[in-house]
């Protein structure tokens, strides 16, 4: 076949005696490139922030918060018996009581420095107040260092400012801090929290995120050894697999009638509390899916809706080419290609508006720039849609028979 | 040049059969130039299309310059419409968004021709129907005649062996028909075999020789052209 | 005439069923994405006490520390400290004010049947009531009297009275939260603030509470911090009273000032309030008082979320190709429609005629479009509803403006629409089709 067959020339000039149509098409193939490709890269953005993991054993594990009430509740037996309680329950493998949830949105930070004083360089941290068991309660690892010892372990009165004197820090956090050192060698270095008030780092944990997944800083994490005795305390269990859902009743129910002088509630599993937490991001990548899926479908029907009225409008025309010699692979090119140079001015246009629309995010919504190659992959998206949707009336157009040509309408 | 043999043309409805040919016989030599008549339902416009390739049929053997065309399938129809029939339309059939160029252009482009071998044969047929001057006009800024004209020059500029007219002065006024006739004429004088379809008596007296169709079948045949065409001749001219 | 023109229209559509259906669906889809996210923006951004939210106040004091600001660029801490609460409190400057803070606590009523729960707590002074026109099925707020003298009194919500007293009038009736013994003094009707604007800091479109207390009660049962807890210095010494001391801020305080005179009055108040604070160590950064008026501070604390604005952007563009695709195919529907509008003006249709003819087909495809986008609009909202959870609860109703303005919207951009292929239409010359 030669290129004289492709009738580019003349295909184009046609087309230029019916701007507007073609323009409408252009600019609605350019807004659905604009809105596609922009929404591709946020989802894209979106589901590697859910996808981060954070660091500690999701699938098992629940919690559950209990309040005190009346002049009766010891908050500090309460604890150790609970915790006993919970421990020794069939199906569970560690528990421990926590100040705050990973991932949950919300908990304690402080500022952490490597040296006293005011207006130093800080670090923040977010703060989990546990024991020795949150080693294996977490799914953590020290990869430097030691674990605390149940001595290293004090109990928390509530109005207490100070801070123990051993603490766990992950590896991040680790690094942030000490820049120049590597991680193993920040074992038994003195940090300091409240400005002032030094503490030592007895190990390193892998990887474990603070409450906030919004937060720039999510994987500095301290773990500080204590028990605390505030009216509302958490305890975190972490199931032997497959019991979670099992003994989550079970231990309701064990600590309601071990203590009345409480209620207990807001128990939930860590995987419900990550899909709260992401629930915004999901919601958007959801919405923003179906959005760019019914814009293609609309786009892709208005292509075939045209171009099936430009089919039936030119029936004779067709059938003219075809008695002179057009074949029917001819007019299905004739049609491709006129789609084709109508997408090309459309995923042109689409390409600056594209990167318009980014640019306004960026600035209105602070989000990121787009990454380039989204550019071109959008603009053969929305060509390959393009011929697609057309190549359904092109066929149609392929079977007007050249007897058309000598048919007085 | 076109034999046809015995052929046959059924339209099916769901409750009716219509024999639009039947028993077709029919022999164009080389170099006639044939004017086909018949009241209309008469399978005038059934012939043409048959005879062009633009329709297939169900018995007997067509053959054109030689060659059965009988079996062959759309591509195979649509190649040798393209090398070796020139149409021309009773409304024109040019294509509106193209100016005359192009309109004379398209057979051109499907034969695979060359860039410049295309450019040459659209300016020489164009200049043939003397509308070299007026290429880049579309064809809504001509005349019906003019249209007409351009059309022929379409059917031309591929050089077919065969040239098929369907009612080629249809929709033209006295004047206009003459003259496109004339060129007619002319064509065929310099080899191109002509088979015309008309209900129109007396433009088909002006052919070589008139096949009379009726019910399907070829009727009857006349003899040569009688002499009125000379005046008819001037008539244009002047 | 114009019953002519509609049946013209319907016939018309219905010549066409496939091309019609799709541009009542592109227009019902485009509107319907629009209206969704529309609905969602114009609750978000919905003025909650339209009639004085020009007189109500959020007051921010910047007490932060010397070397950085609460927030960049330079914006004080979005709350204030109990040192602050108190002392501004306590010199009673504004026409109304109410300083108030959030904490929680367990209610245990009194029946053996209901079990003890966990309660929201609003901390408050009595002009809280009247300040934010909060609206009482039976009883008031506690005088100004209550607050100095820490009366043990409660407002509870309407849900809370059916839930403790089974919905009685329980006014003067005695509740026992925190483990101490409050008096009923009010409770409160439906009270629903879309956002409850006055403290966003956890969450704008959280529920009003279920008990309000007088705001000492703090201090007195030593009540936790609900909330936000913002420190730029650890408190000195330990204990509750040490805390209440320190430079946090877990406090809000809104005072309701009825002409520029007195914000202008309140305002110098404020000035030489921070400037006294100064001589006494306290304040270390340049003077940055602010009052915001409701809407203001809606704005400043970006109550509406990123997500829902981009969401509507992203709608009015989809709406716009719905709309392109439209004027497409009408567009090639009039064309189609050439030879019979030449037949209408050879036989003495007028321009006019055949431009209301034809405006009157593209209105009809856009009421349709606009009866279907509501349709999806009420489905595109129950979809939000599904996909955010409760907390959106009060964000996805359907309103009669908000249906109003989506017909009038489809009405108006389909005729927009459909404008061009009309006017289009209309200029066929007479007969000029009538040929071959």
């Amino acid at each position: 076949m030669s290129s004289n067959q492709w009738e580019i020339g003349p295909i184009f000039r046609a087309l230029m005696r019916n701007k507007v149509g073609a323009i409408l098409i252009a600019i609605q193939i350019a807004v659905t490139m604009t809105i596609v490709v922009n929404s591709i890269f946020i989802i894209l953005e979106r589901a590697q922030r859910i996808e981060r993991d954070s660091g500690i054993d999701e699938v098992n594990s629940f919690y559950l918060t209990t309040t005190g009430f009346g002049e009766n509740f010891d908050p500090k037996s309460t604890a150790f018996n609970d915790l006993e309680l919970i421990r020794n329950t069939p199906g569970v493998l560690d528990a421990i009581q926590i100040n705050a949830i990973p991932v949950s949105g919300s908990g304690w930070s402080m500022s952490f420095q490597t040296e006293p004083g005011e207006e130093k360089e800080t670090q923040g941290g977010a703060i989990y107040m546990v024991d020795e068991h949150a080693i294996d309660a977490l799914d953590l690892e020290v990869i430097a260092g030691e674990n605390f010892l149940p001595i290293d372990v004090r109990f928390r009165q509530p109005g207490v400012r100070d801070w123990p004197d051993n603490v766990l820090i992950t590896k991040v956090l680790a690094e942030s801090l000490f820049p120049d050192t590597p991680y193993q060698n920040v074992v038994g270095k003195t940090i300091y929290i409240s400005q002032t008030e030094p503490m030592i780092v007895k190990g390193i944990v892998d990887k474990i995120q603070a409450p906030w997944v919004g937060w720039d800083d999510l994987e500095h994490t301290v773990l500080t050894p204590e028990i605390t005795g505030f009216e509302s305390n958490r305890y975190y269990v972490r199931a032997q697999a497959g019991q979670r859902d099992a003994i989550m009743p079970v231990i309701e129910e064990a600590l309601a009638s071990s203590n009345k002088q409480r209620i207990i509630r807001g128990m939930r599993t860590v995987q419900e509390t990550r899909e709260r937490s992401y629930r915004g991001d999901t919601a958007m990548i959801k919405i923003l899916s179906t959005t760019m899926v019914i814009l293609t479908i609309v786009t892709g029907l208005g292509i075939v809706g045209l171009a099936s009225f430009s089919v039936n409008r030119r029936k004779k025309q067709i059938g003219t080419r075809r008695a002179l010699g057009a074949s029917q692979g001819s007019i299905v090119r004739y049609f491709m290609i006129e789609n084709f140079l109508i997408s090309t001015v459309g995923v042109s246009l689409g390409a600056a508006l594209t990167v318009i629309l980014n640019m306004l995010l960026v600035e209105m919504f602070s989000l990121n720039a787009l990454d380039w190659y989204f550019v071109p992959a959008g603009m053969i998206v929305l060509w390959v849609v393009g011929q697609l949707a057309v190549f359904g009336p092109a066929k149609k157009a392929a079977t007007i028979p050249p007897a058309m040509a000598t048919r007085t309408v | 040049m076109l034999t046809m043999t015995d052929v046959k043309k059924v339209f099916r409805t769901d409750l009716i059969e219509t024999h639009a040919l039947r028993d077709f016989n029919l022999q164009v030599d080389e170099g006639e130039f044939v004017a086909v008549t018949g009241p209309s339902g008469s399978g005038k416009t059934t012939f043409l299309n048959i005879a062009g390739l633009l329709e297939t049929f169900e018995g007997g053997t067509y053959q054109l310059d030689g060659q059965n065309v009988s079996h062959l399938n759309d591509r195979q129809r649509s190649q040798l419409r393209n090398e070796k029939i020139g149409f021309i339309f009773q409304s024109f059939n040019l294509i509106p968004d193209l100016n005359l160029f192009d309109n004379v252009d398209v057979p051109l482009r499907y034969r695979g021709f060359k860039r410049n071998e295309r450019k040459k044969r659209i300016e020489e047929s164009l200049e043939l129907v003397g509308l070299a001057n007026r290429m880049k006009h579309l064809p809504s800024q001509l005349s019906g005649g003019q249209q007409q004209r351009v059309a022929i020059a379409r059917a031309l500029a591929g050089n077919p062996r065969f040239l098929l007219a369907d009612e080629p002065t249809g929709n033209l006024d006295t004047k206009m028909a003459l003259s496109v006739l004339e060129l007619l004429k002319q064509i065929n004088q310099q080899g191109t075999t002509i088979v015309m379809v008309t209900h129109d008596q007396h433009l088909a007296s002006q052919a070589k020789r008139n096949i009379y169709v009726r019910d399907g079948q070829v009727s009857e045949m006349s003899g040569i052209a009688e002499p009125a065409h000379i005046e008819m001749h001037q008539a244009a001219i002047g | 005439m114009f019953t002519y023109y509609l049946r013209l229209a319907m016939k018309s559509i219905k010549r066409n069923p496939i091309l019609s259906a799709l541009m009542i669906t592109a227009i019902g889809l485009g509107i319907g994405a629009s209206m969704t996210t529309v609905t969602v923006n114009y609750l978000m951004s919905a003025n909650p006490i339209p009639h004085k939210s020009e007189q109500l106040f959020y007051v921010q004091l910047d007490s932060w520390s010397e070397f950085e600001p609460a927030r960049e660029p330079n914006e004080p801490p979005d709350q204030i400290t109990w040192t602050e609460a108190t002392n501004l409190m306590q010199a009673n400057q504004a026409y109304r004010q109410s300083a108030m803070a959030s904490t929680g606590g367990v209610i245990e009523p009194q029946g053996q049947d209901e079990k003890p729960f966990m309660a929201s707590i609003r901390l408050a002074f009595s002009d809280f009531f009247p300040m934010f026109d909060v609206p009482f099925l039976y009883g008031s707020g506690w005088p100004d009297s209550s607050d100095k003298n820490r009366d043990y009194v409660v407002v509870i919500s309407k849900a809370t009275n059916e839930r403790v007293f089974g919905g009685e009038n329980s006014i003067g009736r005695t509740i026992r939260i925190v483990g101490e013994n409050f008096r009923v003094v009010g409770v409160l009707d439906d009270w629903l603030l879309v956002p409850r604007f006055y403290d966003v800091t956890t969450g704008a479109f959280d529920e009003t509470e279920e008990v309000f207390m007088p705001f000492y009660m703090k201090q007195e049962l030593e009540l936790t911090n609900g909330g936000n807890t913002n420190c730029w210095k650890t408190p000195e010494g330990e204990g509750f009273t040490a805390f209440l001391q320190s430079e946090c801020v877990n406090y809000q305080m809104w005072v309701e000032l009825r002409n520029d005179n007195e914000k202008a009055q309140y305002m110098n108040f404020l000035d030489n309030y921070v400037n006294e604070q100064k001589s006494l160590g306290r304040f270390a950064r340049p003077l940055n008082n602010r009052l915001s008026n409701v809407m203001e501070w809606m704005e400043n604390q970006e109550v509406v979320a990123d997500d829902a604005q981009i969401m509507m952007w992203v709608s009015f563009m989809f709406l716009l190709v719905c709309l392109l695709n439209t004027i497409g195919l009408l567009l090639a529907k009039f064309t189609g429609k050439a030879a019979e509008i030449g037949l209408r003006r050879a036989v003495g249709a007028s321009k006019t005629d055949l431009f209301i003819q034809h405006l009157v087909e593209t209105a009809c495809i856009g009421i349709a479009g606009g009866i279907l986008g509501l349709g999806l609009a009420y489905l595109g909202l129950e979809g939000i509803k599904s996909l955010y959870g409760e907390f959106v609860q009060n964000l996805v109703g359907l309103d009669v403006t908000m249906m109003a303005s989506a017909i009038l919207l489809a009405l108006v951009s389909s005729i927009l629409a459909g404008m061009y292929p009309t006017w289009r239409a209309c200029n066929i010359a007479p007969a000029s089709q009538l040929k071959s």
